[in-house]
């Protein structure tokens, strides 16, 4: 049965061309079919060969498809390949993007048909629906080729594509500017990290000379410290543009942009997390660079550490759920850089559970608030959206890892506990990652208790059925229970964790401090303790205002880069490269003026050049000349 | 008894004739002196044909001269006919009028 592995990409791509052949002419039912239907198949399929590699006990299974090219020496081949890391990325990816395409077919149809949409015209209503899906098809086929692909060929390949789908869909609603300028930023911002990537793998092909990922990753021995350290470093800088983390996490927050549902499928569960899955791919490479190793743990550290206050200050529900993404992340990158290589996917994986079912809740919200997302126009919701609110309060459960009851506990502890047991700075990884789990804990007990508990501000209009409330159950189920899914399964994944044991103050620490977390969260948010005096004092309002603006990170990049780049363009409106071509023409246009002056359309005159030019020939013939 | 002519004597009036009939086409404007310059010049290769046929004994040169005549003909043909367009369209013969295809 694992012959059946090519099907698994090729399902959702034929769902993609499907949808994009007919152009929205299909009826939107059969549209939803098609859209969700080809990557449930697919998860079918993943499931019924992932429980064939397993029981086979064969560590990989590589399927060769065909020769991609072959140039000299260099033939990379397309090759599908399954291992216990790209098996739980491809059950994550068609699992929960199958949950997450069900609930589109819901969330899209409603929120095309609200008479405020901007796509309300029937037509473009129908056109903007098909499209939709057909996107996310390309997005679910993409992402599986780059965790499938065998070569970093065919990986950078799907990593392109991802790119590529994130941009069409950050600009779904294309009507609004404000939309396109939000996915040209994530393009731009994301290209900026591959160009990095691109040159890392240059400089791998050079020094190796394949792009086989196994085969690579045997050879890595050869390399030398600082040439393993460069190209750690290089992917490092692709994973950061495409895992949203600092210095190139700007492009997250805005792509929210985007429907919710590919906030949940690409801006949260899957594609996010591709920097997570390439580092963990190349572990061969920074188990030879202790530098790079711990770059990639300082990167973590640092944008789990921002974003987390970042969080705090935000009103936008979105935007809040976009900064605890890249905090999560970086929580992973962390796992990475102390070396939880398991911890840092199993994390990859509850974060997708979770993440995904706050994405997914806070959209029936905001439909049923007709888009609104500002927390402080919602409130007393917990009673009148009972559904999106046990969602909600699931997901919040397991982003705040309260202890035991939820998966995302499992992971993060291992994460913490691991990176305390680290090395001589290890604890101070762990302290920040405790403190940031803190405010994790205080800013989701913000938004919970901001948008679900208080008065009613706004009268909520809930119109969803089963595949909207189906997916958040099924979801929740995953939140909580999904822990218990890895312990066993993933514990040695990629080598065991090896972390300090519950019993530790530190461990209990870890457990302890984000209750605390929820405990001031409550009593803040919910009025009985009066904090007014201090926010608004000076230095209080400063502080929220650098929060809310993420660090400044905007107006800094606004005024390194964009500014300049674009006072540099007014100067160069003439483009000083364009004149040398605008020389050659005027060169050749005046040759041609001059050719001009001969053509008189008098016969004589020709005639009597004809004469001229036959007696200077008879005169070079007779070498008289 | 036939007088042996020099062939330097013939060619020389051979070329006396072509540059009589260039200096012709050059500086006439009425097409029809024009045509005439142009009969003169091939008249004018055609003797050097002969002459040198003459000179070498063989009959390729009064061949030649045949070609000239039927090409000759045919010139005239197709030229009478411009002319007539040429005095049709300007109302003049002079060929300086038509230089309608100056660059």
């Amino acid at each position: 049965m694992q012959d059946l592995l090519w099907l698994i990409p090729a399902l959702p791509l034929l769902g993609f061309l499907v949808l994009f052949a007919t152009e929205g002419r299909l009826p939107d039912k059969m549209v939803g079919v098609i859209g969700a239907g080809s990557v449930g198949l697919a998860a079918l399929v993943a499931l019924v060969v992932g429980l064939d590699f397993h029981q086979s006990g064969q560590p990989s299974y590589a399927q060769n498809l065909w020769t991609w090219m072959a140039v000299g020496g260099f033939a990379p081949a397309v090759t599908l390949y399954l291992d216990d890391l790209s098996l739980v990325m491809t059950g994550v990816i068609t699992g929960v993007g199958f949950l997450i395409h069900v609930f589109a077919t819901g969330y899209m149809w409603q929120d095309l048909d609200e008479p405020s949409s901007r796509d309300a015209a029937p037509k473009a209503r129908k056109e903007g629906y098909s499209r939709f899906f057909a996107y996310m098809n390309l997005f679910v086929f993409a992402m599986l080729m780059l965790v499938l692909g065998d070569n970093l060929l065919t990986l950078f390949l799907g990593w392109e594509g991802v790119g590529l789908c994130s941009y069409l869909l950050i600009g779904f609603y294309h009507r609004d500017a404000a939309n396109g300028y939000a996915a040209r930023k994530a393009f731009v911002v994301t290209r900026v990290g591959d160009t990095l990537m691109a040159l890392g793998l240059f400089l791998l092909f050079r020094e190796i000379g394949t792009l086989e990922i196994q085969s690579a990753l045997a050879k890595a021995g050869e390399l030398d410290a600082g040439m393993a350290t460069a190209i750690g470093l290089l992917l490092l800088g692709g994973a950061v543009g495409k895992s949203a983390q600092v210095p190139l996490q700007t492009w997250l927050p805005d792509a929210m942009a985007g429907p919710t549902p590919v906030s949940a499928l690409i801006h949260a569960a899957t594609m996010v997390t591709a920097g997570v899955y390439l580092i963990a791919r190349m572990k061969g490479i920074y188990a030879l660079s202790e530098t790079a190793q711990l770059a990639v743990a300082v990167v973590g550290l640092a944008t789990l550490f921002i974003s987390s206050f970042t969080a705090l200050a935000q009103t936008d529900i979105k935007r809040i759920l976009a900064y605890s993404t890249m905090s999560q992340i970086g929580y992973m990158f962390m796992a990475l850089g102390v070396g939880a290589w398991s911890a840092a996917i199993f994390h990859l994986m509850t974060h997708a559970f979770f993440k995904a079912l706050l994405f997914l809740a806070s959209g029936s919200v905001i439909l049923a608030l007709h888009h609104e997302q500002d927390i402080f126009k919602m409130g007393g919701l917990w009673r009148k959206l009972p559904v999106p609110f046990y969602s909600m309060l699931i997901g919040s459960g397991a982003l705040v890892a309260l202890p035991w009851v939820t998966s995302g506990f499992f992971s993060k502890d291992a994460i913490l506990l691991t990176a305390y047991g680290h090395g001589e700075y290890g604890w101070l990884f762990w302290l920040g990652g405790v403190a940031a789990a803190t405010m994790t804990a205080l800013y989701t007990t913000r938004m919970m208790v901001v948008a679900f508990f208080g008065e009613t501000k706004i009268e909520p209009h809930d119109r969803s059925r089963i595949n909207m409330w189906g997916p958040l159950a099924v979801l929740s189920a995953l939140s909580v229970f999904g822990g218990y899914l890895g312990i066993g399964i993933l514990d040695d994944l990629l080598g065991a964790v090896d972390h300090i044991p519950h019993s530790h103050p530190a461990a209990i620490a870890t457990m302890l401090l984000p209750l605390l977390g929820i405990l001031v969260g409550v009593f803040v948010f919910s009025g009985r303790l009066d904090i007014r005096a201090l926010v608004d004092s000076s230095l209080g309002d400063a502080l929220r205002r650098f929060w809310h603006s993420g660090w400044a990170f905007d107006w800094v990049y606004d005024h390194a880069f964009v500014k300049p780049f674009v006072w540099a363009a007014r100067v160069n409106k003439a483009d000083a490269v364009d004149f040398v071509y605008r020389a050659v023409a005027a060169v050749t246009r005046g040759f041609y003026h001059i050719g001009a002056l001969t053509q008189t359309g008098r016969l004589r005159w020709y005639a009597a050049n004809m004469t001229i030019g036959l007696i200077l020939m008879f005169l070079i013939v007779l070498e008289m000349l | 008894m036939a007088i042996a002519v020099p062939i330097e004597y013939v060619l020389g009036v051979a070329m006396l004739l072509f540059l009589l009939g260039l200096l012709g086409v050059l500086v006439r404007r009425n097409v029809m002196f024009l045509l005439m310059s142009l009969e003169v010049m091939m008249n004018a290769a055609g003797l050097a044909f002969i002459a040198a046929g003459a000179r070498w004994g063989v009959p390729d040169g009064q061949i030649m001269f045949m070609f000239i005549l039927a090409l000759a003909a045919a010139e005239v043909a197709v030229a009478l006919g411009l002319v007539l367009q040429i005095s049709r369209r300007f109302g003049t013969l002079d060929i300086d009028a038509a230089n309608e295809l100056s660059g």
